[in-house]
């Protein structure tokens, strides 16, 4: 408890004190990184703790973001915008879970490929309500009741926020009974299943937890953005934000937020010299596979445990890294 | 009625195109346990170098030949050097080929740009037959054969040859294959660039019918994808079944609710997993 308290309040002062040294640009870039970085642990979530690899999950970020976009049309206010997103987004996970998490491995990952490609197909085709492929401009504003937050600063404290606030949302279902249970389901079903579990019920909750939760980042993006297109949705999305959780390292909630944000600098950092950004992703992607040591906080854990051990000499290594091979399931 | 006729048989032969591709997928699925998430974007290369070569006066026939080859080629050093790597690791091959997708289809948007393309129909099979009042084009005619052919050479090929036996008794028991003096490793690399061969041919033949245009590779896949869940994973009878019933439903779909027939399709997908989670003529544990 005393660990987690000092991790907030670390956490809290990182997010105020950022704008004091970045420029617009940075501060901008930063807002993109923090509504990112909850789309990734959302994937995280149920990749690292429940062993899931869902390649649809921008499906439901343009979900969430179509939400605040055709509803906020009618809708202004927006905490009930933002509620409806992740209530949408979660009933629509729980639905298609209940087939989804009856599939496993391979299945699981083409179904939800597949699924994620529909609501593309969808958004794209339903052009009297989404615009169609020329997207649309949202013209819901935030307001949380203290005037309408435009401002790159306010933006960019909201978005803080809403991170902050997911992050420790997740950290408390993790170290809950339930995220416990979940995290026996991946490593062993069949043990927590004897043990009188009823192991499809926790796939569904964290599944949809997950799917909300990704709601919410569209959401946000959207406001952010103030413009929403078929390509939130799409494979290309899903596999980008499957690669933030995996360079920053999946078993871990800051993993994926981690690589969220090194994966958006990078993009913004090479869409500067050339377009072809689909190639490097794909390039970095492959080296990733061949390289293929976990993640990013996994060698920052391993460099702490080696610190670690140089002053205690002889302690044991205990905390493995998830094996990426056995995260399919 | 005659229409009717007219949308049934296209709905078939764009049936037995995703069959064809879906094959490949579902054979190196089957027979090598890999996702191939780039079998996709190989479909939109075939079609693209046969593309290019008809452009340079070549006939319709040596450039399929030729960009089936070449397809096939591409196969091969990628399961040399890429896919051989990652054998048995699910997330790496999922990962790994999932950026080769991005690569490859990258590379095409670079040489032939995001203009819309169409492959012409062969001078032999353009025209069409008709049979009491209704209008067949040749060309769908001649992709619906070509799936059967395929269908059977698979057949055959799986139950009558030594190859085929070899496949079989390496998907159950690969150790014991290997242990009986089998080049286990030739025959994957062997099976994957004759998936990547399907991709290739029914890229070609799909060329005249559906178009060229970025994304294509993307929406191809998860038709396949969807064709083979509805399947069984690894069973390429599933496939054929799938894939035409797939063809049959999206084509009469786009006819009645022209927006929504993806739509149709995803849910009989899901019909069908409610039913049978593990596809309709798939293992019973995968």
């Amino acid at each position: 408890m005393k660990k987690l308290l000092f991790g907030a309040v670390l956490l809290i002062a990182l997010v105020f004190a950022m704008p004091l040294v970045l420029s617009d640009f940075g501060i901008n870039l930063a807002t993109e990184i923090y509504i990112m970085a909850i789309f990734a642990m959302s994937l995280g979530l149920i990749m690292g703790y429940a062993g899931m690899v869902s390649l649809g999950h921008a499906g439901f970020f343009g979900i969430g973001a179509y939400t605040v976009a055709v509803i906020g049309q009618h809708v202004a206010n927006t905490y009930l915008l933002l509620l409806l997103a992740v209530v949408i987004s979660g009933l629509i996970a729980l639905v298609t879970g209940v087939v989804f998490i009856r599939t496993s491995k391979f299945y699981f990952l083409m179904i939800t490929l597949a699924f994620g490609q529909l609501l593309y197909v969808l958004f794209w085709q339903l052009k009297t309500w989404t615009g169609g492929a020329d997207g649309m401009s949202v013209s819901a504003v935030m307001n949380f009741g203290f005037g309408e937050i435009v401002s790159p600063n306010g933006l960019y404290y909201v978005m803080g926020l809403a991170f902050v606030i997911s992050y420790f949302l997740l950290h408390l279902f993790v170290e809950s009974p339930a995220g416990r249970i979940t995290r026996g389901v991946m490593e062993n079903e069949a043990r927590m299943s004897a043990l009188g579990h009823n192991v499809r019920a926790y796939k569904l909750l964290v599944y949809t937890l997950s799917g909300s939760l990704a709601g919410l980042a569209g959401a946000l993006y959207a406001y952010f953005n103030v413009f929403v297109s078929p390509d939130l949705s799409s494979w290309m999305f899903s596999g980008q934000v499957m690669v933030m959780a995996i360079i920053g390292g999946v078993g871990t909630l800051l993993g994926p937020a981690l690589g969220a944000s090194i994966f958006i600098y990078l993009q913004n950092f090479m869409s500067t010299y050339t377009e072809r950004w689909p190639m490097i992703m794909g390039v970095l992607l492959v080296a990733l596979v061949l390289a293929g040591k976990g993640g990013l906080i996994h060698w920052l854990q391993h460099g702490r445990r080696l610190l670690v051990s140089r002053k205690r000499t002889g302690e044991a290594v205990s905390q493995q890294p998830v094996k990426k091979g056995e995260a399919v399931h | 009625m005659s229409a009717i006729l007219a949308q049934l048989l296209t709905g078939v032969a764009y049936g037995m195109l995703y069959f064809m591709i879906a094959a490949g997928l579902t054979i190196i699925l089957g027979v090598m346990n890999v996702v191939n998430l780039a079998h996709g974007t190989l479909f939109m290369l075939g079609a693209y170098i046969a593309f290019t070569f008809i452009n340079d006066e070549l006939s319709f026939w040596i450039s399929l030949l030729l960009a089936v080859f070449l397809t096939a080629v591409l196969g091969l050093v990628l399961e040399k050097w890429l896919i051989k790597p990652v054998y048995g690791k699910e997330l790496e091959q999922v990962l790994l080929t999932f950026g080769l997708s991005f690569i490859i289809a990258d590379t095409v948007e670079w040489i032939w740009g995001t203009e819309m393309h169409t492959l012409p129909t062969p001078d032999l099979l353009s025209g069409s037959l008709s049979i009491g009042s209704t209008e067949f084009p040749v060309y769908r005619l001649f992709v619906v054969l070509v799936g059967c052919l395929l269908a059977w050479l698979l057949w055959y090929l799986e139950t009558k040859t030594r190859i085929g036996a070899i496949i079989r008794a390496g998907v159950d028991d690969r150790a014991m294959v290997s242990a009986l003096g089998v080049n286990v490793g030739l025959v994957f690399t062997g099976v994957f660039a004759f998936g990547a061969a399907l991709a290739g041919l029914s890229g070609v033949l799909g060329g005249p019918l559906i178009g060229m245009y970025t994304g294509m590779d993307n929406e191809i896949l998860v038709t396949s994808l969807i064709v083979v869940v509805i399947g069984g994973l690894g069973s390429w009878k599933g496939s054929f079944i799938g894939a035409i019933a797939v063809g049959v439903i999206e084509t009469f779909g786009k006819v009645w609710f022209p927006s929504l027939s993806m739509l149709i399709v995803f849910l009989i997908m899901m019909m069908v997993l409610i039913v049978r989670p593990q596809g309709l003529f798939g293992r019973e544990v995968v």
